[in-house]
């Protein structure tokens, strides 16, 4: 096992640098000039050629992807021209903010999702099922956003029971101080995701419950819940955490639409910004960034399966 | 003067925001009057909106000392930058309006009362005296001081115009070439009260008053050195760095430099030297401002509320989510989207009077007059007003922009009213809208027009110089991306234009794009391909407050995008600058203008920031009235029981 994981390390690092490099081509690509975004269409020459010159944009496009790498290898993401502050800086302050949203809609989806997926495997064709169907089918055909001005509507500006703006703290903690403030923002994202992971819960439960081993365990008199929690749960969980290991980084940028509903300022409207602004070196750390936690998520879900089923080996 | 943008701060140029009518109103068609409402347009009566609270409100109850007051910024429209020699980078009325001002007062003061014109209560300087042919200007100062205790002195305004002479002049974002301060000979502080400006003309009064003076800023001797870990520079210490240009530069960059740091800017040892009414308190990541009063404010009058929060969003949707949801106990004076503009009712039911201003601005989009292919077209002035024809603004105002723009047709801004320029210059009758008119002007200058096919010129002679017998009028229209109702309108000028046989290619682009793509240039230029840009606002003025063309219409202007040249226009824009009677000669100027169409006019969204639907204020606030140039008054304001 730590074998394979320091060789997928090892592709790990080969993929991101895969994904830098296409990055870095991709956005150099772009129609437009940053000097010229950057300085504004006031900009005398004199002004556009210096600014050029200072940040290496007049060299090869290979050098400055190595000096971009070197710049990424101390941990120097760039600059951002829109909002006069590193990236680093502005990814230190919304990742954290990011996460306690994304991670805690993430962790109440799966604590949902996995019993009522189970529960309809088990008592398929019954009104539970049925129901747990239509629901999910409900929530997962809404977009997100008519979701959350859904619940706006209805629990913020109707009846005036939770507020209609996430917590507006800058850190992480401070959001959690207000527990209020996370309900609507995270129900919005829990309640599509629990759909989406329900459905494929459901589907894997009742593939396993057709498994011998299950057939085995009852017919040695097990009990029914140590059957369900020993052989059905544990081998049924391989979709979801392939599920989960995809979803580690839309924690990151994946919650735009509840960032703009909840006036909640975090990386995903922050790389929206980054695009509609050719602000280039935001929109190449958050990619950058995205892709090393995609290619880790990934990792993540390997290395699950092997401590979930012991006859995966590698 | 500025080219206006959307959300606070335009990536690529020097902007203020203005979402131009985010309405999303009827999805059909505007009026579809196509050739009958000519007449009625005409005779099109003035804007019913743009109408601003003239007076401060006065709710009833007692009068409260104390309170806060929670402000909307812009959606994205964080400040992020806080020295007020502020660059087109930076340019945006998060950073000057809502910030800077209040903090670091400029000369003289503008816009109260929705008028824009100077208000010496609230100014620094005293009315300016002008001799010497009107070349010579002095300025008394009042009796001001900064917080830490030195007084505002004319020191402080020649410590501004040195660094305005070193190289940061063109970075300023109200530079002009050949103006302010290029056009000062010479400026002097023969007393601490007294400021000397010469200047290279004998420009007229009242243009110098409002559109030059209007770029001087007091600035603190405490900000007039190069590293934080020199002493604090007072004016009896010593050498100070700004009387070298090299000097200045050095100082500007420091300052420019330490201006990038959010972080900083409530503790650190320069910004918190103020002269404004407020101080900055706090500044978060997320870009939210808390501002407290100013104990040692020597204006009048002082604050009384005991802070000012500056909100940032996300976007519309979460200001109007939370003004639904929390009401005016959250959010004390909001600009309301123009989508949310069916809501006012409703919002003023919880609580909020809608104060409806327009910025004095003006909308607009620039045709390429020296695109190699249809600039020859365009630089036609019969085709620029045929193709004005065309635009069914009042139409649009009330299928697309639920009421919330005025009809435009000239530079001069229809709202607020001002004393400075004669109403008589704002006629509608060269933009009401009328294919048949349309038609009519072009058939009488050689074209066989084809409704809903192609038109073609017949006759090379009339149809103008370069273009040729049988060329078709084709060309394309690219437009903000993400605007429904700009969507909307474009879609119907396509509509109409294809009545008349011209055909327009519609495109769409992300703002930023389309307003740097929008850039004046010669025919050969790669940067010339452009033909129509039209980034869904317009030109707001400021700093510099009249109405004058210098910026947008005389050749090689900053913002003359699409080239245009006329000589008589030309001729009116340098006669109002130097004109005995800048009345008369911006009525002159404003006709001119109106008449020969150097760019497309399109309805005027009325509120004061974004083109919002208007602002909401609480009830219960008092002393809020609107400014006609988006400048805030918060020292004004206090909470009634």
């Amino acid at each position: 096992m730590t074998g394979y994981i320091i060789r997928r390390l090892g592709e790990a690092i080969i993929v991101t640098l895969g994904v830098t490099m296409i990055t870095f081509a991709l956005l150099h690509l772009l129609p437009g000039n940053l000097a010229h975004d950057v300085l504004g269409p006031r900009a005398s020459p004199q002004e556009l050629a210096q600014f050029t010159q200072q940040n290496g944009l007049n060299r090869p496009i290979y050098v400055q992807y190595w000096l971009f790498l070197e710049k990424l290898l101390h941990g120097n993401l760039g600059y951002s021209y829109q909002y006069n502050r590193s990236v680093d800086s502005l990814l230190a302050s919304e990742l954290p903010r990011d996460l306690v949203l994304g991670g805690l809609s993430l962790i109440f989806a799966l604590l949902i999702a996995i019993p009522v997926g189970v529960a309809q495997a088990v008592r398929r064709n019954g009104v539970l099922d049925y129901t747990s169907t239509g629901v999910s089918f409900l929530l997962y055909s809404m977009p997100q956003y008519a979701i959350a001005l859904l619940l706006i509507q209805f629990l913020s500006i109707s009846f005036h029971v939770l507020p209609a703006e996430a917590p507006q703290s800058s850190s992480a903690l401070g959001m959690l101080a207000h527990p209020a403030g996370l309900v609507l923002p995270v129900a919005s994202l829990t309640l599509v995701t629990f759909a989406q992971f329900s459905r494929y819960m459901r589907s894997s439960a009742i593939d396993t419950l057709a498994q011998d081993y299950i057939r085995t365990a009852r017919a040695k008199g097990l009990s029914e819940r140590l059957v369900l929690w020993r052989h059905l749960l544990r081998n049924s969980l391989v979709t979801v955490v392939t599920l989960v290991g995809l979803s580690i980084p839309l924690v990151i940028t994946g919650t735009l639409i509840i960032e703009q509903v909840f006036n909640f300022p975090g990386a995903g409207l922050e790389y929206l910004q980054a695009t509609l602004s050719n602000d280039y070196e935001v929109m190449l750390g958050i990619t950058v960034l995205v892709g090393v936690v995609t290619v880790l998520g990934n990792l993540v879900a390997d290395i699950g399966y092997a401590i979930l089923d012991p006859r995966i080996r590698y | 003067m500025q080219k206006l943008a959307r959300h606070g701060v335009a990536a690529s140029a020097a902007v203020l925001v203005m979402v131009l009518a985010a309405a999303c109103g009827s999805s059909s068609s505007s009026s579809g009057n196509s050739s009958g409402s000519s007449a009625a347009s005409a005779s099109a009566s003035l804007p019913t909106n743009g109408a601003g609270l003239t007076q401060p409100t006065t709710p009833a109850g007692t009068r409260l000392s104390g309170g806060t007051v929670f402000f909307t910024e812009g959606p994205d429209a964080a400040p992020n930058y806080i020295f007020p020699m502020y660059s087109p980078q930076v340019c945006s009325t998060a950073n000057n309006n809502q910030l800077e001002y209040m903090m670091y007062r400029p000369l003289y003061w503008y816009g109260n009362n929705y008028r824009p014109n100077i208000d010496y209560d609230y100014s620094i300087g005293e009315q300016p005296q002008f001799s010497d042919g009107n070349k010579t200007v002095t300025i008394k100062l009042n009796s001001w001081k900064w917080s830490n205790g030195e007084p505002v002195t004319s020191r402080d305004l020649v410590f501004w115009m040195n660094m305005m002479k070193a190289s940061p002049a063109t970075e300023w974002c109200g530079y002009v070439p050949g103006y302010f301060p290029d056009n000062v000979a010479s400026y002097s502080a023969p007393d601490p009260q007294t400021f000397v400006l010469h200047f290279t003309k004998d420009y007229n009064p009242t243009w110098v008053t409002y559109d030059e003076l209007s770029q001087l800023t007091p600035i603190p001797l405490a900000w007039d050195r190069t590293s934080l870990s020199q002493p604090a520079p007072t004016s009896d210490n010593g050498h100070l760095p700004d009387t070298t240009k090299a000097g200045a530069a050095a100082v500007y960059k420091f300052l420019d430099g330490e201006a990038k740091k959010p972080g900083s800017w409530a503790t650190s040892p320069l910004w918190q030297v103020v002269d404004g009414p407020f101080h900055l308190q706090s500044f978060t990541t997320a870009g939210e401002a808390t501002l407290v009063p100013n104990p040692d404010y020597s204006g009048s009058p002082k604050a009384t509320i005991s802070k000012l929060v500056e909100l940032p969003f996300t976007s519309e949707t979460a200001i109007y989510n939370q003004l639904r949801s929390a009401g005016p106990s959250s959010l004390t004076v909001a600009n309301l989207p123009s989508q949310y503009a069916p809501q006012i009712s409703a919002l003023e039911a919880i609580g909020y009077t809608d104060n409806k201003a327009a910025s004095y601005s003006f909308n607009y989009f620039p045709l390429n007059l020296h695109n190699p292919k249809v600039g020859p077209i365009f630089s036609q002035m019969y085709f620029r007003q045929a193709f004005q024809h065309l635009l069914d603004q009042q139409g649009w105002i009330k299928a697309f922009l639920t009421d919330t723009a005025i009809p435009t047709c000239g530079p001069v801004p229809d709202a607020p009213p001002s004393s400075l320029v004669s109403a008589a210059s704002i006629s509608f009758t060269p933009c009401a809208f009328s294919t048949s008119a349309a038609q009519q002007l072009l058939s009488s200058h050689g074209w066989k027009v084809v409704p809903g096919g192609t038109t073609t010129c017949q006759n090379p002679s009339l149809c103008g110089a370069g273009i040729t017998q049988g060329e078709g009028i084709s060309f394309t229209l690219d437009y903000e991306s993400g605007v429904v109702s700009v969507q909307n309108e474009m879609n119907d000028l396509a509509a109409q234009a294809k009545k008349v046989g011209i055909n327009i290619n519609l495109t769409t682009h992300p703002f930023g794009t389309v307003i740097s793509t929008a850039v004046a240039c010669q025919p050969s230029q790669p940067t010339c391909k452009w033909q129509a840009e039209n980034w869904g606002a317009g030109w707001i003025y400021g700093p510099s407050y009249l109405p004058t063309g210098e910026q947008l219409f005389a050749p090689g202007a900053v913002a003359n995008y699409g080239s245009y040249n006329d000589a008589s226009t030309t001729q009116l824009i340098s006669e109002v600058t130097v004109a005995s009677n800048e009345t008369q000669e911006l009525d002159a100027y404003a006709q001119n203008v109106s008449q020969r169409v150097p760019v497309v006019f399109q309805p005027t969204s009325i509120g004061t920031y974004q083109g919002d639907a208007g602002t909401l204020v609480a009830k219960n606030l008092g002393g809020y009235a609107a400014n006609a140039l988006g400048l805030m008054n918060p020292e004004d304001w206090y909470f009634t029981r």
